[in-house]
Protein backbone atom coordinates (compact mmCIF):
# COMPACT_ATOMS: atom_id res chain seq x y z
CA UNK A 1 0.00 0.00 0.00
CA UNK A 2 0.98 3.68 -0.67
CA UNK A 3 -0.78 6.17 1.88
CA UNK A 4 -0.82 9.44 -0.08
CA UNK A 5 -4.04 10.97 0.75
CA UNK A 6 -2.66 14.66 -0.63
CA UNK A 7 -2.25 13.13 -4.85
CA UNK A 8 -5.94 11.28 -5.93
CA UNK A 9 -3.78 10.21 -8.89
CA UNK A 10 -1.41 7.95 -6.47
CA UNK A 11 -4.75 6.85 -4.61
CA UNK A 12 -6.68 5.64 -7.67
CA UNK A 13 -3.42 3.76 -9.13
CA UNK A 14 -3.20 2.07 -4.86
CA UNK A 15 -6.73 1.56 -4.98
CA UNK A 16 -6.37 -0.13 -8.41
CA UNK A 17 -3.41 -1.63 -7.52
CA UNK A 18 -6.05 -3.29 -4.62
CA UNK A 19 -8.65 -3.95 -6.81
CA UNK A 20 -7.14 -5.44 -9.81
CA UNK A 21 -3.24 -6.05 -9.26
CA UNK A 22 -3.11 -7.95 -12.11
CA UNK A 23 -4.00 -5.78 -14.71
CA UNK A 24 -1.79 -4.21 -17.18
CA UNK A 25 -1.35 -0.20 -16.57
CA UNK A 26 1.50 0.43 -18.78
CA UNK A 27 3.05 -1.46 -21.68
CA UNK A 28 6.26 -0.35 -23.63
CA UNK A 29 7.80 -2.77 -26.29
CA UNK A 30 7.57 -6.43 -24.88
CA UNK A 31 7.35 -5.22 -21.46
CA UNK A 32 3.99 -5.34 -19.71
CA UNK A 33 3.41 -3.75 -16.12
CA UNK A 34 0.27 -4.61 -13.82
CA UNK A 35 -0.89 -2.12 -11.78
CA UNK A 36 0.69 -4.30 -8.88
CA UNK A 37 4.24 -4.14 -10.44
CA UNK A 38 3.63 -0.26 -11.19
CA UNK A 39 2.98 0.71 -7.48
CA UNK A 40 5.96 -1.71 -6.28
CA UNK A 41 8.15 0.49 -9.28
CA UNK A 42 7.11 4.07 -7.94
CA UNK A 43 7.84 2.84 -4.40
CA UNK A 44 11.81 1.62 -5.54
CA UNK A 45 12.13 5.21 -7.36
CA UNK A 46 10.51 6.87 -4.13
CA UNK A 47 13.17 4.96 -2.14
CA UNK A 48 15.93 5.54 -4.62
CA UNK A 49 14.96 9.57 -4.13
CA UNK A 50 14.95 9.09 -0.62
CA UNK A 51 18.48 7.83 -0.52
CA UNK A 52 20.06 10.11 -2.32
CA UNK A 53 18.48 13.10 -0.25
CA UNK A 54 15.67 14.36 -2.00
CA UNK A 55 12.98 15.78 0.62
CA UNK A 56 9.39 17.69 -0.09
CA UNK A 57 10.12 21.10 -1.26
CA UNK A 58 13.10 20.12 -3.78
CA UNK A 59 12.41 20.38 -6.81
CA UNK A 60 13.60 17.68 -10.08
CA UNK A 61 14.10 18.16 -13.49
CA UNK A 62 13.15 15.35 -15.22
CA UNK A 63 13.42 14.88 -18.80
CA UNK A 64 10.92 13.17 -20.35
CA UNK A 65 11.52 10.30 -22.46
CA UNK A 66 9.00 7.85 -23.36
CA UNK A 67 9.43 4.94 -20.96
CA UNK A 68 8.79 3.38 -17.72
CA UNK A 69 10.99 4.32 -15.75
CA UNK A 70 9.94 8.11 -16.83
CA UNK A 71 6.57 7.28 -15.07
CA UNK A 72 7.89 5.49 -11.92
CA UNK A 73 10.46 8.89 -11.21
CA UNK A 74 7.18 10.69 -12.07
CA UNK A 75 4.93 9.31 -9.68
CA UNK A 76 7.60 8.83 -6.79
CA UNK A 77 8.28 12.42 -6.81
CA UNK A 78 4.76 12.90 -6.23
CA UNK A 79 4.48 10.82 -3.38
CA UNK A 80 7.56 12.37 -1.77
CA UNK A 81 6.43 15.69 -2.15
CA UNK A 82 9.37 16.36 -4.41
CA UNK A 83 7.98 18.94 -7.03
CA UNK A 84 8.46 17.63 -11.07
CA UNK A 85 9.94 20.08 -13.45
CA UNK A 86 9.13 18.27 -16.47
CA UNK A 87 11.38 19.30 -19.50
CA UNK A 88 11.31 17.71 -23.26
CA UNK A 89 14.51 15.09 -23.62
CA UNK A 90 15.04 17.09 -26.50
CA UNK A 91 15.19 20.43 -25.24
CA UNK A 92 17.42 22.76 -27.05
CA UNK A 93 20.85 23.10 -24.16
CA UNK A 94 20.05 27.20 -23.31
CA UNK A 95 16.52 26.23 -23.15
CA UNK A 96 17.25 23.95 -20.55
CA UNK A 97 20.18 26.31 -18.64
CA UNK A 98 17.67 28.41 -18.46
CA UNK A 99 14.87 26.05 -16.85
CA UNK A 100 17.62 25.06 -14.51
CA UNK A 101 18.94 28.54 -13.62
CA UNK A 102 15.25 29.52 -12.68
CA UNK A 103 14.23 26.41 -10.86
CA UNK A 104 17.07 25.29 -9.07
CA UNK A 105 16.84 21.39 -8.90
CA UNK A 106 18.17 19.24 -6.58
CA UNK A 107 18.96 17.10 -9.52
CA UNK A 108 18.55 15.63 -12.70
CA UNK A 109 16.46 12.80 -13.85
CA UNK A 110 16.62 11.07 -17.69
CA UNK A 111 18.51 9.06 -20.00
CA UNK A 112 22.07 11.01 -21.13
CA UNK A 113 21.77 13.77 -18.78
CA UNK A 114 23.71 16.74 -19.32
CA UNK A 115 26.97 17.29 -18.13
CA UNK A 116 26.35 19.70 -15.41
CA UNK A 117 28.56 19.31 -12.73
CA UNK A 118 26.98 21.06 -9.67
CA UNK A 119 23.96 19.26 -9.80
CA UNK A 120 23.60 15.56 -9.43
CA UNK A 121 22.21 13.24 -12.27
CA UNK A 122 20.98 10.29 -12.08
CA UNK A 123 20.01 8.18 -15.67
CA UNK A 124 17.05 6.31 -15.62
CA UNK A 125 18.37 2.94 -16.26
CA UNK A 126 21.38 3.29 -13.68
CA UNK A 127 18.99 3.65 -10.18
CA UNK A 128 18.94 1.17 -7.79
CA UNK A 129 15.91 -0.55 -8.19
CA UNK A 130 16.39 -3.19 -4.78
CA UNK A 131 16.27 0.16 -2.58
CA UNK A 132 15.25 -1.51 0.93
CA UNK A 133 14.65 1.42 2.81
CA UNK A 134 11.76 2.34 4.77
CA UNK A 135 9.54 5.69 3.22
CA UNK A 136 9.51 8.48 5.44
CA UNK A 137 6.20 10.07 3.44
CA UNK A 138 5.57 13.79 4.39
CA UNK A 139 2.51 15.19 5.17
CA UNK A 140 1.31 16.52 2.11
CA UNK A 141 -2.03 18.50 1.14
CA UNK A 142 -3.50 18.89 -2.17
CA UNK A 143 -2.79 22.15 -3.16
CA UNK A 144 0.89 21.02 -2.78
CA UNK A 145 2.97 21.62 -6.12
CA UNK A 146 3.13 18.59 -7.90
CA UNK A 147 4.32 19.83 -11.52
CA UNK A 148 6.22 22.62 -12.81
CA UNK A 149 5.34 22.72 -16.34
CA UNK A 150 7.11 25.35 -18.65
CA UNK A 151 5.56 27.32 -21.97
CA UNK A 152 6.40 29.30 -24.29
CA UNK A 153 5.96 33.53 -23.02
CA UNK A 154 5.43 35.91 -25.19
CA UNK A 155 8.53 37.77 -24.72
CA UNK A 156 10.68 34.41 -25.24
CA UNK A 157 11.37 33.62 -21.73
CA UNK A 158 9.56 30.46 -20.55
CA UNK A 159 7.37 30.62 -18.02
CA UNK A 160 6.79 28.09 -14.83
CA UNK A 161 3.21 27.11 -14.59
CA UNK A 162 2.57 25.11 -11.04
CA UNK A 163 0.74 22.84 -10.50
CA UNK A 164 -0.69 21.08 -7.58
CA UNK A 165 -2.10 17.80 -6.77
CA UNK A 166 -5.60 18.78 -7.10
CA UNK A 167 -4.83 20.73 -10.02
CA UNK A 168 -3.12 17.38 -12.37
CA UNK A 169 -6.20 14.73 -10.72
CA UNK A 170 -9.11 17.26 -11.05
CA UNK A 171 -7.72 18.00 -14.77
CA UNK A 172 -7.92 14.00 -15.31
CA UNK A 173 -11.26 13.41 -13.32
CA UNK A 174 -12.79 16.46 -16.06
CA UNK A 175 -11.15 15.07 -18.54
CA UNK A 176 -12.28 11.31 -17.81
CA UNK A 177 -15.68 12.60 -16.83
CA UNK A 178 -16.35 14.25 -20.31
CA UNK A 179 -14.94 11.09 -22.68
CA UNK A 180 -16.54 8.78 -20.81
CA UNK A 181 -13.47 6.73 -19.59
CA UNK A 182 -13.45 3.79 -18.27
CA UNK A 183 -11.62 1.09 -16.92
CA UNK A 184 -11.70 -1.31 -19.85
CA UNK A 185 -9.76 1.47 -22.00
CA UNK A 186 -6.63 0.47 -24.36
CA UNK A 187 -5.09 3.82 -25.36
CA UNK A 188 -2.36 4.13 -27.84
CA UNK A 189 0.06 7.30 -26.16
CA UNK A 190 2.24 8.44 -29.49
CA UNK A 191 1.82 11.94 -28.15
CA UNK A 192 5.19 13.15 -26.39
CA UNK A 193 5.27 13.07 -22.66
CA UNK A 194 6.97 16.75 -21.99
CA UNK A 195 3.54 18.30 -22.91
CA UNK A 196 0.54 18.68 -21.13
CA UNK A 197 -1.35 16.92 -24.05
CA UNK A 198 0.68 13.80 -23.26
CA UNK A 199 1.17 13.74 -19.81
CA UNK A 200 -2.14 14.19 -19.05
CA UNK A 201 -3.35 11.23 -21.20
CA UNK A 202 -0.60 9.33 -19.05
CA UNK A 203 -2.55 10.78 -15.15
CA UNK A 204 -5.80 10.21 -17.37
CA UNK A 205 -5.25 6.63 -18.18
CA UNK A 206 -4.22 5.60 -14.68
CA UNK A 207 -6.67 7.04 -12.91
CA UNK A 208 -9.37 5.46 -14.61
CA UNK A 209 -7.51 2.24 -14.43
CA UNK A 210 -7.03 1.51 -17.81
CA UNK A 211 -3.99 0.06 -19.96
CA UNK A 212 -1.52 2.55 -22.11
CA UNK A 213 0.52 1.26 -24.68
CA UNK A 214 3.45 4.00 -25.38
CA UNK A 215 4.13 4.49 -28.85
CA UNK A 216 7.53 6.28 -29.84
CA UNK A 217 5.29 8.81 -32.02
CA UNK A 218 3.65 9.12 -35.16
CA UNK A 219 5.89 9.14 -37.77
CA UNK A 220 5.75 5.41 -38.40
CA UNK A 221 2.19 5.05 -39.10
CA UNK A 222 2.45 1.59 -39.88
CA UNK A 223 3.85 1.02 -36.16
CA UNK A 224 0.98 2.91 -34.51
CA UNK A 225 -1.43 1.15 -36.74
CA UNK A 226 0.10 -2.12 -35.89
CA UNK A 227 -0.15 -1.23 -32.10
CA UNK A 228 -3.85 -0.40 -32.46
CA UNK A 229 -4.69 -4.05 -33.82
CA UNK A 230 -2.49 -6.18 -31.99
CA UNK A 231 -3.94 -4.65 -28.54
CA UNK A 232 -7.07 -3.71 -29.75
CA UNK A 233 -6.78 -0.25 -28.37
CA UNK A 234 -10.05 1.98 -27.92
CA UNK A 235 -8.56 5.39 -27.64
CA UNK A 236 -5.63 7.60 -28.77
CA UNK A 237 -4.70 11.43 -28.56
CA UNK A 238 -3.95 13.43 -30.95
CA UNK A 239 -3.11 17.32 -32.07
CA UNK A 240 -4.53 18.45 -35.39
CA UNK A 241 -1.19 18.56 -37.28
CA UNK A 242 -0.76 14.43 -36.47
CA UNK A 243 -4.04 14.39 -38.23
CA UNK A 244 -3.45 15.93 -41.38
CA UNK A 245 -0.19 14.16 -41.52
CA UNK A 246 -2.47 10.40 -40.84
CA UNK A 247 -4.36 11.35 -44.21
CA UNK A 248 -1.23 12.20 -45.90
CA UNK A 249 0.80 9.48 -45.50
CA UNK A 250 -2.50 6.96 -44.64
CA UNK A 251 -5.16 8.09 -46.61
CA UNK A 252 -8.72 6.43 -44.99
CA UNK A 253 -6.93 3.69 -43.86
CA UNK A 254 -7.45 4.32 -40.34
CA UNK A 255 -11.09 3.78 -41.11
CA UNK A 256 -10.87 -0.13 -40.19
CA UNK A 257 -10.07 0.49 -36.52
CA UNK A 258 -13.29 2.77 -36.39
CA UNK A 259 -15.42 -0.18 -34.89
CA UNK A 260 -12.94 -1.01 -31.91
CA UNK A 261 -11.88 2.91 -31.03
CA UNK A 262 -14.15 4.52 -28.84
CA UNK A 263 -12.83 7.69 -28.40
CA UNK A 264 -10.25 10.33 -29.95
CA UNK A 265 -9.14 13.32 -28.11
CA UNK A 266 -7.52 15.73 -29.72
CA UNK A 267 -6.24 19.61 -28.46
CA UNK A 268 -3.39 22.03 -28.19
CA UNK A 269 -4.71 23.99 -31.74
CA UNK A 270 -7.66 24.37 -34.36
CA UNK A 271 -9.04 21.99 -36.02
CA UNK A 272 -10.47 23.18 -39.79
CA UNK A 273 -14.44 22.64 -39.86
CA UNK A 274 -13.85 20.08 -43.36
CA UNK A 275 -11.37 17.73 -40.92
CA UNK A 276 -13.72 17.66 -38.44
CA UNK A 277 -16.87 16.26 -40.81
CA UNK A 278 -14.57 13.80 -42.70
CA UNK A 279 -13.60 12.75 -38.90
CA UNK A 280 -17.47 12.44 -38.27
CA UNK A 281 -17.76 10.32 -41.57
CA UNK A 282 -14.77 8.15 -40.55
CA UNK A 283 -15.61 7.22 -36.82
CA UNK A 284 -19.57 7.49 -36.92
CA UNK A 285 -19.61 5.50 -33.32
CA UNK A 286 -16.63 7.16 -31.37
CA UNK A 287 -16.33 9.66 -29.01
CA UNK A 288 -14.45 12.77 -31.08
CA UNK A 289 -13.35 14.92 -28.31
CA UNK A 290 -11.76 18.23 -28.36
CA UNK A 291 -10.57 20.05 -25.47
CA UNK A 292 -9.30 23.78 -25.40
CA UNK A 293 -7.59 24.54 -22.97
CA UNK A 294 -3.59 25.41 -22.34
CA UNK A 295 -1.10 24.12 -19.57
CA UNK A 296 -2.41 27.24 -16.98
CA UNK A 297 -5.64 25.58 -17.00
CA UNK A 298 -5.99 22.23 -18.71
CA UNK A 299 -8.94 20.66 -20.54
CA UNK A 300 -11.12 23.78 -19.96
CA UNK A 301 -13.42 23.11 -21.88
CA UNK A 302 -14.72 20.29 -24.63
CA UNK A 303 -16.39 19.99 -27.54
CA UNK A 304 -17.99 16.59 -29.23
CA UNK A 305 -18.31 16.47 -32.37
CA UNK A 306 -21.17 14.15 -32.74
CA UNK A 307 -22.99 16.22 -30.19
CA UNK A 308 -22.21 19.14 -32.19
CA UNK A 309 -22.61 18.19 -35.81
CA UNK A 310 -24.43 21.28 -36.57
CA UNK A 311 -22.32 23.92 -34.70
CA UNK A 312 -18.70 22.59 -35.12
CA UNK A 313 -17.31 26.14 -34.87
CA UNK A 314 -17.69 26.11 -31.16
CA UNK A 315 -14.86 25.14 -28.63
CA UNK A 316 -17.48 23.97 -26.51
CA UNK A 317 -18.66 24.61 -22.63
CA UNK A 318 -16.70 23.75 -19.11
CA UNK A 319 -15.19 20.41 -18.94
CA UNK A 320 -17.26 19.34 -15.93
CA UNK A 321 -19.68 21.29 -13.16
CA UNK A 322 -16.25 22.32 -11.18
CA UNK A 323 -15.34 24.18 -14.19
CA UNK A 324 -16.57 27.83 -14.74
CA UNK A 325 -15.30 30.00 -18.10
CA UNK A 326 -16.63 33.62 -18.74
CA UNK A 327 -15.75 36.45 -20.94
CA UNK A 328 -14.22 39.59 -19.38
CA UNK A 329 -13.21 42.66 -20.85
CA UNK A 330 -9.57 44.54 -20.18
CA UNK A 331 -10.71 45.54 -16.63
CA UNK A 332 -12.61 42.50 -15.65
CA UNK A 333 -15.69 42.86 -16.48
CA UNK A 334 -18.11 40.54 -17.54
CA UNK A 335 -19.11 40.73 -20.59
CA UNK A 336 -22.88 39.96 -22.37
CA UNK A 337 -23.32 36.70 -24.31
CA UNK A 338 -22.35 36.89 -27.80
CA UNK A 339 -19.94 40.26 -26.97
CA UNK A 340 -16.03 39.54 -27.61
CA UNK A 341 -13.76 39.78 -25.40
CA UNK A 342 -10.87 37.54 -23.31
CA UNK A 343 -12.00 34.33 -22.03
CA UNK A 344 -11.29 33.54 -18.74
CA UNK A 345 -11.42 30.35 -16.84
CA UNK A 346 -11.66 29.43 -13.11
CA UNK A 347 -11.75 25.70 -11.99
CA UNK A 348 -10.09 22.81 -9.90
CA UNK A 349 -7.11 22.26 -12.57
CA UNK A 350 -6.50 26.00 -13.15
CA UNK A 351 -2.66 27.08 -11.58
CA UNK A 352 -3.12 29.18 -8.74
CA UNK A 353 0.29 30.84 -9.44
CA UNK A 354 3.22 30.92 -12.02
CA UNK A 355 7.02 29.61 -10.91
CA UNK A 356 8.09 33.57 -10.52
CA UNK A 357 5.30 34.99 -8.67
CA UNK A 358 5.47 37.99 -10.97
CA UNK A 359 4.18 36.55 -14.11
CA UNK A 360 1.05 35.95 -12.16
CA UNK A 361 0.42 39.99 -11.98
CA UNK A 362 -1.21 40.40 -16.00
CA UNK A 363 -2.67 36.86 -15.59
CA UNK A 364 -5.69 36.67 -13.42
CA UNK A 365 -8.96 39.22 -12.66
CA UNK A 366 -9.08 37.62 -9.02
CA UNK A 367 -10.46 33.74 -9.45
CA UNK A 368 -10.45 34.03 -13.04
CA UNK A 369 -7.16 33.09 -14.70
CA UNK A 370 -7.03 35.21 -18.49
CA UNK A 371 -6.18 33.06 -21.36
CA UNK A 372 -5.40 35.53 -24.03
CA UNK A 373 -7.79 34.25 -26.34
CA UNK A 374 -10.45 36.54 -27.65
CA UNK A 375 -13.92 35.35 -28.00
CA UNK A 376 -17.65 34.74 -26.75
CA UNK A 377 -20.35 32.90 -24.79
CA UNK A 378 -23.41 32.25 -27.46
CA UNK A 379 -26.74 32.61 -26.56
CA UNK A 380 -26.77 28.36 -26.42
CA UNK A 381 -24.21 29.07 -23.88
CA UNK A 382 -21.15 27.35 -25.73
CA UNK A 383 -17.78 29.31 -26.65
CA UNK A 384 -16.80 30.55 -29.61
CA UNK A 385 -13.08 32.00 -30.31
CA UNK A 386 -12.37 35.21 -32.53
CA UNK A 387 -8.94 35.70 -31.86
CA UNK A 388 -5.73 35.26 -29.71
CA UNK A 389 -4.84 38.14 -27.64
CA UNK A 390 -1.11 36.46 -27.09
CA UNK A 391 0.84 36.38 -30.23
CA UNK A 392 2.37 32.68 -30.17
CA UNK A 393 2.38 31.23 -33.53
CA UNK A 394 1.29 28.15 -32.90
CA UNK A 395 3.64 25.35 -34.97
CA UNK A 396 1.26 21.92 -35.15
CA UNK A 397 0.52 22.63 -31.18
CA UNK A 398 4.02 23.93 -30.12
CA UNK A 399 4.01 27.33 -29.33
CA UNK A 400 6.59 29.68 -30.36
CA UNK A 401 7.33 33.00 -29.43
CA UNK A 402 8.18 35.24 -32.25
CA UNK A 403 10.51 37.28 -30.08
CA UNK A 404 13.01 34.49 -29.43
CA UNK A 405 12.87 34.11 -33.54
CA UNK A 406 13.90 37.48 -34.28
CA UNK A 407 16.26 37.41 -31.01
CA UNK A 408 18.10 34.86 -32.55
CA UNK A 409 17.90 36.06 -36.27
CA UNK A 410 19.31 39.31 -34.99
CA UNK A 411 21.57 37.67 -32.83
CA UNK A 412 23.35 36.66 -35.99
CA UNK A 413 24.76 40.27 -36.97
CA UNK A 414 23.52 40.07 -40.39
CA UNK A 415 20.25 42.29 -40.43
CA UNK A 416 19.36 45.93 -39.02
CA UNK A 417 15.89 44.86 -37.73
CA UNK A 418 13.20 41.75 -38.23
CA UNK A 419 10.32 41.15 -37.13
CA UNK A 420 8.00 37.36 -37.27
CA UNK A 421 4.59 36.61 -37.70
CA UNK A 422 2.59 33.42 -38.24
CA UNK A 423 1.76 32.31 -41.81
CA UNK A 424 -1.03 29.43 -42.68
CA UNK A 425 1.55 26.28 -43.50
CA UNK A 426 1.48 26.17 -47.26
CA UNK A 427 1.22 22.01 -46.69
CA UNK A 428 -1.80 22.47 -44.64
CA UNK A 429 0.03 19.64 -42.34
CA UNK A 430 1.26 22.26 -39.39
CA UNK A 431 -1.63 24.87 -38.97
CA UNK A 432 0.86 27.96 -38.51
CA UNK A 433 4.57 28.23 -39.52
CA UNK A 434 6.40 31.06 -38.65
CA UNK A 435 7.56 34.06 -41.25
CA UNK A 436 10.40 36.39 -41.22
CA UNK A 437 10.66 40.11 -42.31
CA UNK A 438 14.43 41.03 -42.55
CA UNK A 439 15.64 44.72 -42.72
CA UNK A 440 18.89 44.13 -44.21
CA UNK A 441 22.36 46.02 -43.00
CA UNK A 442 24.15 47.69 -46.08
CA UNK A 443 23.80 44.81 -48.74
CA UNK A 444 21.53 41.76 -48.37
CA UNK A 445 23.00 38.65 -47.00
CA UNK A 446 22.03 35.03 -48.39
CA UNK A 447 19.16 34.27 -47.14
CA UNK A 448 20.45 30.24 -46.88
CA UNK A 449 23.41 31.81 -45.15
CA UNK A 450 20.97 33.24 -41.94
CA UNK A 451 19.10 29.85 -42.32
CA UNK A 452 22.03 27.57 -42.33
CA UNK A 453 23.22 29.31 -39.17
CA UNK A 454 19.62 29.60 -37.79
CA UNK A 455 19.69 25.83 -37.34
CA UNK A 456 22.12 25.75 -35.22
CA UNK A 457 20.24 28.29 -32.75
CA UNK A 458 16.56 27.24 -33.21
CA UNK A 459 14.72 23.88 -32.73
CA UNK A 460 13.56 22.89 -35.99
CA UNK A 461 9.71 23.71 -35.98
CA UNK A 462 11.06 27.52 -34.83
CA UNK A 463 12.73 28.30 -37.88
CA UNK A 464 11.33 30.50 -40.04
CA UNK A 465 9.49 28.90 -43.08
CA UNK A 466 8.94 31.85 -45.12
CA UNK A 467 11.31 35.16 -45.39
CA UNK A 468 10.89 38.23 -46.58
CA UNK A 469 13.08 41.45 -46.72
CA UNK A 470 11.34 44.75 -45.97
CA UNK A 471 12.91 48.32 -45.84
CA UNK A 472 11.14 48.43 -41.96
CA UNK A 473 9.47 46.65 -39.35
CA UNK A 474 6.25 48.70 -38.26
CA UNK A 475 6.23 49.69 -35.03
CA UNK A 476 4.69 51.60 -32.67
CA UNK A 477 5.79 54.63 -30.72
CA UNK A 478 7.09 52.81 -28.11
CA UNK A 479 8.86 50.83 -30.12
CA UNK A 480 6.32 47.77 -29.97
CA UNK A 481 6.31 45.40 -33.29
CA UNK A 482 3.03 45.77 -35.05
CA UNK A 483 2.65 42.19 -36.68
CA UNK A 484 -0.89 43.09 -37.51
CA UNK A 485 0.15 45.66 -39.99
CA UNK A 486 2.66 43.15 -41.38
CA UNK A 487 -0.35 40.53 -41.81
CA UNK A 488 -2.25 42.81 -44.08
CA UNK B 1 21.89 7.43 -55.30
CA UNK B 2 21.43 5.85 -52.29
CA UNK B 3 24.02 8.04 -51.24
CA UNK B 4 22.22 11.13 -51.83
CA UNK B 5 19.13 10.02 -49.84
CA UNK B 6 21.17 9.28 -47.28
CA UNK B 7 22.85 12.16 -47.31
CA UNK B 8 19.07 14.25 -47.36
CA UNK B 9 18.02 12.33 -44.63
CA UNK B 10 20.61 13.21 -42.34
CA UNK B 11 20.90 16.48 -43.56
CA UNK B 12 17.21 16.84 -43.20
CA UNK B 13 17.25 15.43 -39.50
CA UNK B 14 20.34 17.39 -38.64
CA UNK B 15 22.09 13.68 -37.80
CA UNK B 16 25.67 12.38 -38.30
CA UNK B 17 25.80 10.70 -41.52
CA UNK B 18 27.32 7.19 -40.47
CA UNK B 19 23.53 7.06 -38.52
CA UNK B 20 21.62 6.96 -41.40
CA UNK B 21 21.97 2.99 -41.72
CA UNK B 22 19.06 1.05 -43.85
CA UNK B 23 17.65 -0.31 -41.06
CA UNK B 24 17.14 3.15 -39.25
CA UNK B 25 13.26 3.66 -39.20
CA UNK B 26 10.91 6.52 -38.70
CA UNK B 27 10.37 7.59 -34.70
CA UNK B 28 13.43 5.47 -33.99
CA UNK B 29 14.92 8.71 -33.03
CA UNK B 30 13.24 11.80 -31.34
CA UNK B 31 14.46 13.51 -35.01
CA UNK B 32 12.75 11.81 -37.12
CA UNK B 33 9.50 12.42 -36.05
CA UNK B 34 6.04 13.29 -37.87
CA UNK B 35 7.51 16.42 -39.14
CA UNK B 36 10.88 15.22 -39.99
CA UNK B 37 9.21 12.79 -42.11
CA UNK B 38 6.90 14.91 -44.00
CA UNK B 39 10.30 17.04 -44.45
CA UNK B 40 12.08 13.82 -45.69
CA UNK B 41 9.45 13.56 -47.83
CA UNK B 42 9.43 16.91 -49.59
CA UNK B 43 13.10 17.72 -49.61
CA UNK B 44 14.16 14.14 -51.46
CA UNK B 45 10.68 15.11 -53.91
CA UNK B 46 11.71 18.56 -54.40
CA UNK B 47 15.91 17.85 -54.55
CA UNK B 48 15.73 14.52 -56.83
CA UNK B 49 12.63 15.77 -59.50
CA UNK B 50 10.59 13.28 -58.30
CA UNK B 51 7.20 12.29 -56.72
CA UNK B 52 6.28 9.80 -54.26
CA UNK B 53 3.00 7.91 -55.22
CA UNK B 54 0.51 8.34 -52.39
CA UNK B 55 -0.42 4.87 -52.30
CA UNK B 56 3.61 4.06 -51.35
CA UNK B 57 3.91 7.09 -49.18
CA UNK B 58 2.56 4.63 -46.09
CA UNK B 59 5.40 2.05 -46.63
CA UNK B 60 8.20 4.03 -46.81
CA UNK B 61 9.34 3.74 -43.08
CA UNK B 62 13.18 3.34 -42.99
CA UNK B 63 15.66 4.27 -44.95
CA UNK B 64 15.98 1.34 -46.71
CA UNK B 65 12.26 1.60 -47.76
CA UNK B 66 12.90 5.02 -48.99
CA UNK B 67 16.22 4.28 -50.77
CA UNK B 68 14.28 1.19 -52.49
CA UNK B 69 11.52 3.32 -53.85
CA UNK B 70 13.80 5.83 -55.37
CA UNK B 71 15.53 3.69 -56.99
CA UNK B 72 12.33 2.04 -58.40
CA UNK B 73 11.55 5.61 -59.41
CA UNK B 74 14.54 6.51 -60.88
CA UNK B 75 14.81 3.50 -62.82
CA UNK B 76 18.27 3.17 -61.27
Amino acid sequence: MIDAPHSALLCEITKHAATTPDKVALVDGDCAVTYSQLLDHVRQAACFMQTKGLKHGDRIVLTAQKELPFVYDYLAAHLLGVVNVVVDAASPRDRLDSIIGVVKPAAIFGNGTPDITDIPCYDFQKQDSTCGAALELPRLTADDVADVMFTTGTTGAPKGVCLSHANIAGSAGNTNGFIGMTDHEVEALALPLSHSFGLGRLRCVLMAGSTLVLVSNFANLKSFFTVLDSYHATGFGMVPAVWQYIKRLSGRRIARFADQIRYIEIGSAPLPIEDKRLLLEIFPNTRLCMHYGLTEASRAMFSEFHANVDNLETVGRPASPLVEACVLDEEGNALADGVDGEICISGNMVTRSYFNPDDNKASFHGKWFRTGDWGHRGSDGNFYLTGRKKELINVGGEKVSPATIEDAICSLGYIADCACIAVPDANGVLGEVPKAYLVPKGERVDIEVIKGELAHLLPPHELPVQWEWIDRIPRTASGKIQRLKLKQ
Amino acid sequence: MESQVKEIIARVLNIPLDKVTDDLSSGDIPEWDSVGNLAIISTIEQELELEFPLEDLFDLTSVLSIVEEVKKLTND
